[in-house]
């Protein structure tokens, strides 16, 4: 899709496909923020580490560690542990993105997220820059504007709600991920296999390191049993439901 | 704003970056092989499934079970083909319930 449709309809697809992590980023955006509250930041420090990191789950462990009085390395290289994943995520998303220069891949590399990762995994076709920088910078701006609400006015959103909003980053994964297994038993039961494998591990290792054991683990053992290519023809079927994916015709018509 | 948060921020950012910008210039360079491929398309799969397990047991409240029954919801529609967007909303909105409800 990447040459076919313009600039604009690739920048609209890639914004839609963010509204599902605008919603959950808002009130993530948003605990956080209180967090930070918690543990002596102002207003301006708490926003900052936003705008400059971009990862909820990273700030938010930092903010924790700050407050118990960890040294300063002890934070940055959790943080770093704790991204490691990303290498993983990020080399499945360069492998699915068209090739770019320096500059661009440099300028995408920071909207590398879980979530973004789920979205761009999931889409059918290679990813266009256009399609990637527009899904990337929306995210990242509701992330922004979800820590800055959070530190302005945290009791804006009604208790109520914001707890319930935290199932959408989940719903959003599940959403993405259940067209591709539901007509393969043997992908489902890897997924499945790996969903227990990872609740298990984390009661023993940190979470964020049960997450890349297990994500490997299920991946390696997949290769053995999973038939994948036989999968493509009646995935391609079913995956026609997910966001935007009839939107590439309509554009097309359009453009 | 304080020096040692500012500097704590710009670190943070740069262990953050790295990792995340780096194998873009690394694929393209390396042959991979029919194995390595699959396996790279698996891990979607099982990534996916590592973030919501366990998350979502935590995800809403203090209750388990409001997170399991907005990612049933969201199961469900999804696989009766509905758009993410609709998915993830259903699920809010049945948390949103399952909350107020006293």
């Amino acid at each position: 899709m990447s040459n076919k449709n313009g600039i604009g309809a690739e920048m609209l697809y890639g914004a839609k496909a963010a509204i599902p992590i605008v919603l959950g980023f808002i009130p993530v955006g948003i605990a956080y923020a209180i967090m930070a509250k918690g543990a002596g930041l102002n207003a301006l420090e708490t926003v900052l580490m936003s705008v400059c990191v971009f990862a909820g789950a990273s700030e938010m462990m930092a903010v924790e560690m700050y407050k118990q009085g960890a040294v300063l390395v002890a934070i940055v290289l959790a943080t770093f542990m704790m991204n490691l994943r990303h290498v993983i995520m990020s080399t499945c998303i360069f492998e699915k993105t068209e090739r770019l220069g320096v500059f661009k891949r440099l300028f995408l590399g920071f909207f590398v997220t879980d979530e973004s990762f789920a979205v761009i995994t999931s889409e059918k076709k290679r990813c266009s820059f256009w399609f990637f920088a527009s899904l990337g910078v929306t995210h990242y701006l509701a992330w922004v504007a979800g820590t800055a609400i959070g530190a302005l006015a945290a009791n804006m959103l009604p208790k109520s709600l914001s707890a319930s909003l935290g199932i959408s980053l989940y719903a959003m994964f599940i959403g993405l991920i259940v067209p591709g297994i539901k007509r393969n038993l043997r992908l489902l039961a890897l997924v499945v296999g790996t969903a227990a494998l990872n609740t298990l591990l984390s009661v023993f290792i940190q979470p964020s390191y049960s997450l890349i054991v297990s994500t490997l683990a299920g991946a390696f053992v997949g290769v053995f049993f999973v038939d994948l290519d036989g999968d493509k023809n009646a995935d391609g079927k079913t995956r026609s439901s997910e966001i935007g994916d009839n939107l590439p015709a309509e554009t097309e018509e359009a453009v | 704003m304080r020096l040692e948060i500012v500097l704590l921020v710009v670190l943070m950012a740069l262990v953050t970056y790295v990792p995340r910008m780096l194998p873009s210039f690394i694929i393209g360079k390396i042959k991979i092989g029919k194995k390595t491929e699959k396996f790279l398309r698996l891990i979607p799969y099982t990534a996916m499934a590592a973030l919501i397990f366990p998350g979502i047991l935590n995800s809403v409240g203090d209750k388990a079970y409001y997170g399991l029954a907005g990612g049933a919801v969201a199961a469900l529609l999804a696989y009766f083909k509905c758009p993410v967007v609709v998915c993830v909303i259903a699920a809010v909105a049945v948390d949103y319930i399952l909350v107020m409800l006293p």
